[in-house]
């Protein structure tokens, strides 16, 4: 037997992991009416295989030189100076509203009954951490058809109780930032941008994610890159960025990396709370912390990932356009989505709405789509408000949810993932017409 | 600022005192990001290729402004780890620096009412504030500089080209004028400024002692100091 060293073993595993990518993750042919089409999916190559297995034969298994790695291609595609790993885009939305609960913020932190702005008509985890924190959502009905919050209605919303503004791009839509930020600015209010379905949209020119005083990311298979489970917060603050780490990592003051120690330079001369002075810093806790960081593999697939996201943003922008194509044809039947002025959206999805009028339903309609295997998503949480866990609830809508609740019943979305071919257009637009024309 | 690694280069190394070494690094990468007052770690091990656990390093604060494209310290070579650096550091050497820490300027609010007092190479944060735009903003101030001797005062050339010509600047050269006295400093300015300390141990010790006796609350007493 020839004996080899460690190098040239992970030379022959790459080999083999690239080989068997080949052979195991070839693509599937599309095969109409048998083949799915699904709204997400994940989309990779060998090279997201192979780091998974080299960070997987390193066995660092925690935040190391992938996490690194990962972490810098984000700050410096966004142009942002601090990128904290977590572990899903729902703890990224949970670690920023927890950040600005720090008694570091002094007078400026969050709570307990303050109010955050958020809208009704999107996904659970950009509300949920506001009602964990006992703090108070309000809830702003949005437009149609771009399915952001409505301007005008915030402003009326906004009181002496209001504290930040925690919004969602919706499917990837910027919403008015520079109407939202003159809002925070002049009322002195936080802003959280959820940019979990919008990791690679512009409003400007400038990417969405680097407005706010906190962003966060989703690596969920459905999103624009993906981990597995994973997410990200973004920060342009240090003094937020330390907050966030410290609530990532067990509310640990320390901010030491795993296997390094006293980089402060005094970690046995400080005093904290009511400890004894010289208490070892490595072990003082100055929040109610979690351990949410993400894991050293993970990473180094969004690594291979972020190699990706130029070209998966332009193809969702593709795919947006095809499906507009489609729906466009039926201009009696369909609302198509409209980007907000000014931005250029990487669609996470086509999001499309029923006139009042039409002589369908939007379940007639999807359980069809469905039947023929095109998978179809309502907009999420529907109405968040008549959802079980929020009933009894401490929250407030401001005037009401006309829209958001016609967008419970009415409005659905289809996929944008890089994965769509010209194929499953091709047969998605039969199968629409065809449904059309039974209308008819 | 999250610490990052720079694998870096040195551009430039200048001795002007024996054992006492001023030195340039470049980065060969990402451009350095960092605020006045904040320290670097510096690493040597040239096994290091910037994966895996970060190897032995010790602590420099950064005497060169944000706003500069390359990151300048000064070192004294006296214990194992100094002695390895005069050895190593050269024109051309790569290596891997980990930055920034330390939010040194960060606890100084507001930024009016400032004593900054440093002695010797304790000199090389405030040079990283007094040589950036944001120093505009500090008002009231009294600057206390001490060394041994003028020819100590290897910092000259770099303090002409900082913005403190309309600051109050006190030199103190101990073969001349003296050691810097603090109760001195203290009378002429009372419990109202913050102190802002950097220097030897002993001197940050004593002198903070000294402020609090005086009845300076501890938290406008900002030292520079590790362990």
């Amino acid at each position: 037997m020839i004996m080899i060293n460690n190098k040239e073993s992970r030379v022959d595993i790459k080999n083999k992991v690239i080989d068997y990518y080949q052979k195991q993750h070839k693509k599937d042919v599309f095969v109409p009416g048998s083949s799915r089409i699904n709204y997400a999916g994940r989309v990779f190559d060998e090279k997201e295989i192979v780091n998974a297995v080299e960070a997987s034969l390193d066995f660092w298994l925690t935040e190391g030189h992938f996490s690194e790695e990962f972490s810098d291609k984000i700050a410096d595609f966004l142009g942002i100076d601090n990128v904290l790993l977590t572990n899903s885009g729902s703890s990224a939305n949970l670690l920023a509203l927890s950040a600005l609960t720090s008694e570091k913020l002094g007078n400026k932190r969050l709570k307990p009954g303050d109010e955050v702005i958020s809208v009704a008509a999107g996904f659970p985890s950009t509300v949920t951490p506001i009602l964990q924190l006992d703090l108070t959502p309000v809830f702003i009905d949005v437009n149609i058809p771009d399915y952001n919050v409505n301007i005008e209605m915030m402003k009326n919303a906004i009181n002496e109780k209001t504290r930040c503004i925690f919004l969602a791009h919706t499917l990837g839509n910027p919403y008015k930032i520079d109407d939202v930020m003159e809002l925070a600015v002049k009322n002195n209010l936080w802003i959280i941008e959820d940019n979990c379905d919008a990791f690679g949209s512009e409003y400007k020119g400038q990417k969405t994610g680097t407005f706010a005083h906190l962003s966060t990311i989703s690596f969920y298979p459905a999103h624009h890159i993906t981990t597995g489970e994973g997410g990200a917060v973004c920060t342009n603050d240090p003094t937020l960025a330390r907050i966030v780490r410290s609530f990532r990592d067990w509310g640990r003051d320390c901010y030491c990396s795993g296997g390094e120690n006293n980089t402060c330079g005094k970690r046995f001369s400080q005093q904290f709370g009511n400890l004894p002075y010289g208490f070892d810093h490595k072990y003082v806790y100055s929040e109610l912390g979690y351990n949410l960081k993400m894991t050293d593999i993970q990473a180094a697939i969004g690594a291979a990932q972020m190699d990706k996201l130029p070209f998966f943003c332009e193809k969702r922008k593709q795919n947006f356009k095809a499906w507009l194509n489609i729906f466009s044809k039926y201009p009696d039947y369909f609302t198509t989505p409209k980007a907000t002025e000014h931005s250029d959206p990487a669609w996470f999805a086509f999001i499309v709405s029923l006139k009042e009028n039409a002589p369908f339903t939007r379940d007639q309609l999807t359980v069809f789509l469905n039947d023929h295997l095109i998978e179809t998503r309502n907009l999420f949480a529907g109405n968040i408000t008549k959802q079980p866990a929020f009933i009894n609830k401490r929250w407030r809508i401001a005037d009401h949810l006309n829209n958001t609740d016609y967008i419970m019943n009415n409005t659905f979305f289809l996929g944008t993932y890089p994965g769509l071919t010209s194929d499953m257009f091709d047969y998605a637009e039969n199968v629409i017409d065809n449904f059309l024309n039974k209308i008819k | 600022m999250l610490a990052k690694k720079y694998l870096s280069e040195v551009v430039s190394v200048s001795s002007s005192l024996k054992n006492i070494y001023t030195v340039e690094f470049r980065s060969l990468g990402r451009t350095y990001k960092f605020v006045p007052g904040q320290f670097l770690h510096l690493a040597l091990d040239d096994r290091y290729d910037g994966i895996g656990q970060w190897p032995e390093s010790r602590c420099f604060s950064m005497q060169s402004n944000p706003g500069e494209e390359q990151i300048r310290i000064t070192y004294s070579a006296k214990g194992r780890f100094t002695k390895e650096m005069e050895k190593v550091l050269q024109v051309g050497t790569k290596l891997w620096l980990k930055l920034p820490y330390g939010e040194l300027f960060s606890k100084v609010l507001p930024r009016n009412k400032v004593v900054f007092i440093a002695g010797g190479t304790g000199i090389t944060p405030f040079l990283s504030l007094f040589s950036d735009s944001s120093f505009e903003d500090y008002k009231d101030v009294s600057i206390y500089l001490g060394f041994r001797s003028k020819e100590h005062n290897i910092y000259e050339k770099e303090l002409k080209s900082c913005n403190i010509v309309s600051k109050e600047v006190n030199y103190f050269y101990e073969n001349e004028n003296g050691l810097i006295d603090i109760d001195s400093i203290y009378n002429d300015h009372g419990i109202e400024f913050q102190y802002i300390i950097s220097g030897p141990p002993q001197m940050i010790t004593f002198f903070k002692d000294r402020l609090l006796i005086n009845g300076v609350h501890k938290n406008n007493i900002i030292t520079d100091d590790w362990e």
